[in-house]
């Protein structure tokens, strides 16, 4: 199969600058290929980088060293043509369901009588048509991740940025999440980086995993396709030693 | 006790209303009796204090009160019944807290987002801040004599800074992530502004809006204990000199009644800027 | 591992910036207004004095009782006897009051009708009713400046034991603690850091009413010296005792802020 490589990150290394004067190194080296309608799951534990890594991607920082390109082309800001799901979710509380979904079709400047078409339909993905007047404090943690998959599916983003998008959820909702994500990305296999410290929801989702060593900086570790067909069974046997090879590769560095 | 309920997917929202039943033990227990209780006792013991001095005690009955209140508004003082004198207090209250806000909120937002502003007016606004409105009442006297202006002036001074530091505040404690939102969208610099700056430190802005209308209120009731001829700080210091506890009692019953509909206009409009917040039951 | 160190400083700009404007203002000041006697195109010297002026004023001001009857630090002192033993006052007043009221739905119910009644009033309309009462000595003031200092009291230590964590409550139940045993034991010490901050409000309060309670019936005092400098057409008077009335708040405060870290951080630890 031919693989178009959607985005590319060439040795990226951050630092941060901490409480003024301490140089925090935060990634080092990474490179990473991304092909397109690929997801992409990147695993790893607290502390490891990935979130930084998911903001140089959206552009929100900039690299110490090194570039990321999309389609080729490097990525020097955020812009619309990636879409950023937050790990605390980030509504507008000031804005209801409907208006939080719109507020990127405002920016992107997507003409008015598109607007609530547009919002009916990402709404109706993520099935919460019924609750477009409600303020994000009215709504459940699985119901305000869902207003926020729509927010930035809804400005039709080459790429979906997913930070660790359902950490706050229960575990039972988090499943469910789960299995609705794997809807919404098989409906139209949008290219998507998923970031997450849960080896499960790793290998439920990904195409193929990512993983970042457990410290900093952070580091490349391995990356494993899976090959599992979908929906995948946690009960599965292949899925377990899959399992087994991540966990036991993982622990070393920890 | 009805019942509604939406689900999506798989959770469900349901939403309950209660009603309490009514026993002798809880009505005991309820607040509302206890208000009653609370209530009868204070007017009792204000009764008994003013009658039972000899006629000179300084202070009136609350029904004496009441009938002084009501001599005041037909008959005038100081060529205007007490009606007027509420009105000359609460249109200088309004134009000076009016003049305050447009400048304050401005500025305050100003100082939040511009680093640069924040560093040419942040130092003035401190110098000033310690300096009790009231203190300039003398200056102000001074500057404009014994008109409107001063007390307008007054008032400005007072509810000024709660704007523009509540307004400055609200902008610093803002989420950083949620500029990211707007970024992420390829929203710009004014996108941000519009999206996030100001809706976001509208619940501070509002809260503002509450200290300086308290603030504003007690500017020009001090304003016109220094030095007027007419308005409700008139009035008890008139009270005063003519040594007539039933006009000063009577003013201040006005004075309370007109600071408690500015304090309800303001929750009014509290609730209109900030819909979305969740109510916090308090005091 | 240790991190390695970089230096960091915010830019050259907006460290500068605030100086520069508070210099060019009080140029601007300095040169906007007419000198003592002259009569120019300048702000004229009856509507506001130099600043120059004002420093001289206030280091002669230091042992010089002319012309309002007593040197700058004795007005100072005045001021502060009367605002801090209000301060204190409503301290022990407000707070107890405000705790009670949290936590027995009996005393709240009690108080809080004659506290609504009694809230909306701004302290300064207090004044003539101060007046007849106590006369216009030490004690109407700080009845005036207490009841400044009584709302911000009542509300925090109120609010802080509405706060409390109900964890804390359901879990002394579970060991059969008594109301007054939780009141004591877990509400109270939960509400001190909202008590704490009802600290600063407070003074702030009671630093703003006393201007007022002085304006009107005193013979020393900062706010007299405001008033004073007025009647005798001295704007050097005037803004002298506007500053001192400032720097004095901004040192009492700092001083309130200092006990209460010093407090809290015991707390926390």
């Amino acid at each position: 199969m031919n693989k178009h490589v959607k985005i590319s990150a060439e040795n990226v290394s951050k630092e941060f600058i901490q409480k003024g004067t301490q140089r925090v190194p935060v990634l080092k080296d990474i490179s990473l290929q991304v092909f397109d309608q690929e997801l992409l799951v990147v695993l790893g534990p607290g502390q490891s980088g990935k979130t930084t890594l998911l903001r140089i991607i959206a552009g929100l920082e900039k690299p110490t060293q090194g570039r990321i390109t999309l389609d080729g082309e490097e990525i020097r800001g955020p812009g619309p043509d990636r879409g950023l799901v937050f790990q605390s979710y980030m509504l507008f509380p000031w804005k209801t369901v409907e208006a939080n979904v719109r507020l990127g079709l405002e920016m992107a400047q997507v003409p008015k009588e598109k607007h609530a078409e547009t919002v009916r339909h990402y709404l109706d993905l993520v099935g919460l048509n019924g609750f477009e007047k409600y303020y994000p404090h009215q709504l459940s943690g699985g119901m305000k991740q869902r207003v926020g998959i729509a927010r930035a599916f809804s400005t039709q983003p080459k790429v979906m940025l997913m930070d660790e998008p359902f950490g706050q959820l229960d575990a039972q909702t988090r499943l469910f999440m789960e299995r609705e994500t794997e809807r919404i990305w098989l409906s139209d296999k949008r290219t998507t980086i998923f970031i997450t410290n849960n080896i499960d929801e790793a290998l439920l989702l990904g195409d193929r995993i990512v993983t970042l060593e457990g410290k900093l900086p952070g580091r490349m570790k391995k990356s494993y396709e899976v090959n599992l067909p979908r929906p995948r069974d946690p009960m599965d046997m292949e899925f377990l030693k899959l399992r087994h090879t991540i966990t036991s590769e993982q622990e070393l560095t920890l | 006790m009805s019942k509604s309920t939406h689900d999506v997917s798989n959770e469900v929202v349901v939403r309950t209303i209660v009603r309490k039943r009514l026993t002798l033990r809880s009505l005991v227990r309820e607040e509302k009796f206890l208000y009653v209780v609370s209530l009868v006792v204070f007017f009792t013991i204000w009764h008994l204090a003013a009658t039972r001095g000899n006629g000179d005690s300084a202070l009136v009955t609350p029904w004496a009160t009441l009938q002084g209140l009501y001599d005041m508004m037909s008959s005038p003082l100081g060529g205007e019944t007490l009606v007027g004198h509420t009105w000359n207090s609460l249109r200088r209250v309004l134009i000076g807290f009016s003049i305050a806000v447009c400048f304050g909120i401005p500025l305050g937002l100003l100082l939040g987002i511009s680093e640069t502003a924040s560093a040419i007016l942040r130092p003035l606004v401190d110098v000033f801040r310690p300096m009790p409105p009231l203190a300039w009442i003398s200056l102000s006297i001074l500057w404009f004599g014994i008109g409107e202006e001063p007390k307008i002036f007054i008032i400005f001074l007072a509810s000024f800074i709660p704007s523009v530091l509540n307004a400055y505040n609200g902008v610093r404690l803002i989420e950083p992530e949620l500029y990211d939102v707007v970024r992420v969208m390829g929203g710009s610099r004014w996108d941000e502004i519009k999206q996030v700056v100001v809706p976001a430190s509208m619940p501070a802005i509002s809260a503002g809006l509450q200290l300086s209308i308290t603030s504003a209120w007690m500017g020009v009731l001090a304003a016109e204990l220094v030095s007027s001829n007419s308005g409700l700080g008139y009035i008890i210091i008139l009270g005063m000199q003519n040594s007539d506890p039933q006009m000063v009692l009577g003013g201040m019953v006005m004075i309370a009644a007109v600071a408690w509909v500015l304090t309800a206009s303001m929750e009014k409009i509290d609730m209109m800027l900030c819909p979305w917040r969740r109510e916090i039951k308090g005091l | 591992m240790a991190y390695q160190t970089v230096k960091a400083r915010k830019s050259l700009k907006l460290r500068v910036l605030p100086w520069l404007s508070l210099t060019a203002v009080i140029l601007i000041w300095q040169f906007c207004v007419s000198p003592p006697g002259v009569n120019d195109w300048r702000i004229p010297g009856v509507l506001l004095a130099r600043p120059y002026d004002v420093l001289l004023l206030g280091i002669e001001k230091l042992t010089d009782v002319n012309p309002d009857g007593a040197t700058l630090l004795v007005h100072a002192w005045v001021s502060l006897q009367e605002s801090l033993s209000a301060f204190l006052l409503s301290l022990l007043v407000g707070i107890p009051l405000g705790l009670m009221m949290g936590w027995f739905g009996v005393v709240r119910g009690l108080f809080r009708p004659v506290f609504e009644m009694w809230r909306p009033i701004p302290p300064v309309a207090w004044i003539p009713l101060a007046i007849f009462w106590f006369g216009i000595g030490m004690e109407g003031k700080i009845f005036i400046i207490w009841l400044g200092g009584m709302t911000p009291c009542i509300i925090n230590a109120y609010m802080g034991v509405k706060t409390t964590n109900p964890v804390h409550i359901q879990m002394a139940r579970t060991f059969g603690a008594s109301d007054w045993k939780i009141f004591t034991s877990i509400c109270i010490p939960s509400a001190l850091p909202m008590v704490f901050g009802a600290l600063q409000i407070a003074l702030g309060n009671c630093w703003t009413t006393l201007v007022a309670a002085e304006l009107l019936a005193s013979d020393q005092g900062l706010g007299y010296l405001i008033t004073a400098g007025r009647s005798i057409g001295r704007t050097d008077i005037v803004v002298l005792g506007m500053i001192s009335l400032g720097i004095t708040g901004v040192i009492i405060s700092q001083i309130i802020y200092r006990i209460e870290a010093k407090l809290l951080a015991g707390i926390r630890r």
